[in-house]
């Protein structure tokens, strides 16, 4: 009977502790919510103020007045509809120019066969470990030279193949039995063809996820185009924000509202990719990274 | 007539190779090439304001070493130390603190864990440029905060003492719901019954913490320490939009030192030649960081 009893209490205490810990774990995932979430809406919130308000002793944490008239400023006389162009330009360009070496190398790698594959693989994987930051100045050099600095081509085409790319699709295309490819070449079909109809559907997700993190770390891009592109004729959106800053923030008068709202343009395509594709994205830096 | 025929298998390696050609090409031009232009520069006296330029030796390697530029080397490689420590302690620290609290696989639970990993897709610029906002010495939210609490405005960037912390605040915002992500996703693959049978012996919370899920976490935590030590040796755009290396180089990492150097002093020989060093630094830490991960590391077989 005592021992049912102390069952029973065993029981209850259990159960209390794991209320107690959902309660826990409820109220301190809300606090760093907020913690987190602050910095985003500060930023949303500040860029609908006015100026004055902005500026006010104490700050307000909801806008007295809705002052959209700063986002066509920005785009206007801070020139973000250019910047958006010359970014969504660069970043189609890269991922382009990405997907199509990087599927193909990827192929090669995985599929193919050739007298020095190994050591063709081992300088893709040396490239990993060879960052554009030590390899800026003779880059910016040569592409002077070539007349390519402000343009497209400046911009695109030190960063046209990612030997991260080329990892992945290969360690993806690898997991794919041969059985299918030979197959498809009793079939007749060719290596385009191969790659198209067989690889590309069966890794789909996995592809998906790559191409998503490469639009991501090319609308991001900073270092290059700091480097290859700071006359306004082709500056992207994260340089001409620090631009906007400088001017606007700096110079002018306290314009954060501006910046603010800037700041907003710049993100927005990514957070709503974000929010659409969250399945992908989720995972996306991690996983990739962990094969 | 024999020997003019091709073998087709010769043919289909031909083909096979030319897939990865194009790659190869672009790796060579823009990756390998100019790590040997690199070492041919740091031989020169190439400032880009002058016309013409010569070979002189070893001379910017003793700048570098035993000259004006050994001061601010160390210097370089003082900060990004210190914000290696700093990224690494909150990416793995903060990051496991985070995983715990939102382990609760509800779906309330779920939409919470994407809003605090978003900031990692919130471009860096944007970010930093709300952050100088947030940080703003007289009209910023945080100082207003602060002097609620009677404490006095603090000059968060001018300070060198405080500048490094305000570029580690960012990156911690940043990158604190990535280490969660990466530590939940491996925490799921811990099998119950380890927990069960930790129950059965009378284990608490704690104990099963640090004897069944650290361990458990070890190959996680030591690619999160490898990925992220790799990447905040290369940090340059927080630090590029909040304080320009300075106040008083307190914040000049390694990456800024290089492009001062190079896009302020126009001085391209002083840069390749810290540039070259960086690129050994690099290669030395992956080099040693992979001799580390193939060594021990607890794993779940």
């Amino acid at each position: 009977m005592s021992k049912a009893m102390s069952q029973n209490e065993r029981n209850e205490a259990a159960k209390r502790n794991r209320k107690i810990k959902a309660a826990a774990q409820w109220i301190l995932a809300i606090i760093v919510m907020i913690i987190v979430v602050f910095p985003i809406y500060w930023m949303l919130i500040s860029s609908v103020k006015s100026q004055e308000e902005i500026l006010l002793a104490i700050p307000t944490l909801w806008p007295k007045e809705f002052h959209f008239e700063n986002y066509t400023n920005v785009l206007n006389r801070g020139n973000f509809a250019k910047y958006y162009y010359n970014t969504i330009v660069m970043t189609a360009g890269i991922l382009v120019s990405q997907v199509v070496t990087g599927v193909f190398a990827g192929y090669g790698f995985s599929k193919g066969k050739f007298k020095g594959q190994g050591l063709c693989f081992i300088i893709v994987l040396g490239a990993l470990m060879i960052p554009i930051q030590v390899t800026f100045i003779p880059i910016y050099i040569m592409m002077a030279n070539w007349g390519m600095s402000d343009t497209f081509m400046g911009l695109i085409l030190p960063v046209a193949v990612s030997p991260y790319f080329i990892f992945m699709l290969r360690q993806n295309f690898m997991a794919i039995d041969d059985s299918y490819i030979e197959a498809a070449r009793m079939d007749g079909l060719g290596r385009v063809g191969i790659i198209t109809q067989i690889l590309a559907p069966m890794c789909k997700s996995a592809l998906f996820t790559v191409i998503l993190v490469t639009f991501t770390d090319g609308w991001n891009s900073y270092f290059w185009p700091k480097i290859i592109a700071m006359n306004e004729k082709r500056r992207v959106l994260t340089i001409g924000l620090a631009y906007l800053q400088n001017t606007f923030a700096g110079q002018e008068t306290m314009n954060n509202h501006e910046v603010m709202a800037g700041a907003v343009l710049a993100v927005m395509p990514v957070i709503i990719l974000f929010f659409i594709f969250q399945k992908y994205m989720l995972t996306g830096y991690s996983k990739a990274a962990m094969k | 007539m024999k020997e003019k025929q091709i073998n087709p298998r010769k043919i289909s390696a031909i083909k096979d190779f030319c897939c990865v050609v194009p790659a190869l090409i672009f790796l060579a031009v823009f990756t390998y090439y100019p790590i040997v232009e690199l070492f041919r520069i740091s031989l020169t006296d190439w400032n880009l304001l002058n016309d013409t330029w010569n070979y002189v030796g070893l001379k910017n390697w003793k700048w570098l070493f035993a000259g004006s530029g050994t001061k601010y080397l160390w210097n370089s490689l003082r900060v990004t130390i210190l914000y290696s420590i700093g990224e690494l302690s909150i990416t793995l620290i903060g990051g496991m603190i985070f995983a715990l609290i939102f382990n609760r696989m509800t779906n309330s639970f779920a939409a919470m864990r994407a809003v605090v990993f978003m900031p990692k897709y919130v471009a860096m610029s944007s970010a930093a440029v709300v952050f100088l906002w947030i940080l703003n010495t007289d009209s910023g939210i945080l100082n207003y905060i602060l002097s609620v609490f009677g404490i006095s405005a603090v000059d968060w960037l001018g300070d060198r003492n405080t500048a490094l912390i305000s570029v580690l605040m960012l990156t911690g915002w940043r990158c604190i719901g990535y280490g969660m992500m990466v530590y939940l996703s491996a925490m799921m693959g811990i099998s119950t019954d380890y927990y069960e049978a930790a129950s059965l012996d009378g284990a608490n919370g704690i104990q099963k913490f640090f004897k069944i899920t650290l361990p458990m976490l070890s190959p996680t935590t030591l690619f999160l320490f490898v990925t992220t030590f790799l990447s905040s040796m290369k940090v340059f755009q927080s630090v590029d939009i909040l304080t320009q290396g300075g106040p008083y180089r307190s914040t000049e990492v390694f990456v800024y030192n290089i492009y001062r150097y190079a896009m302020v002093d126009f001085r391209m020989d002083r840069a390749s030649t810290v540039g070259i060093f960086f690129f050994f630094l690099l290669l030395i830490i992956t080099v040693a960081t992979m001799k580390i991960s193939s060594g021990n590391v607890t794993y779940d077989s």
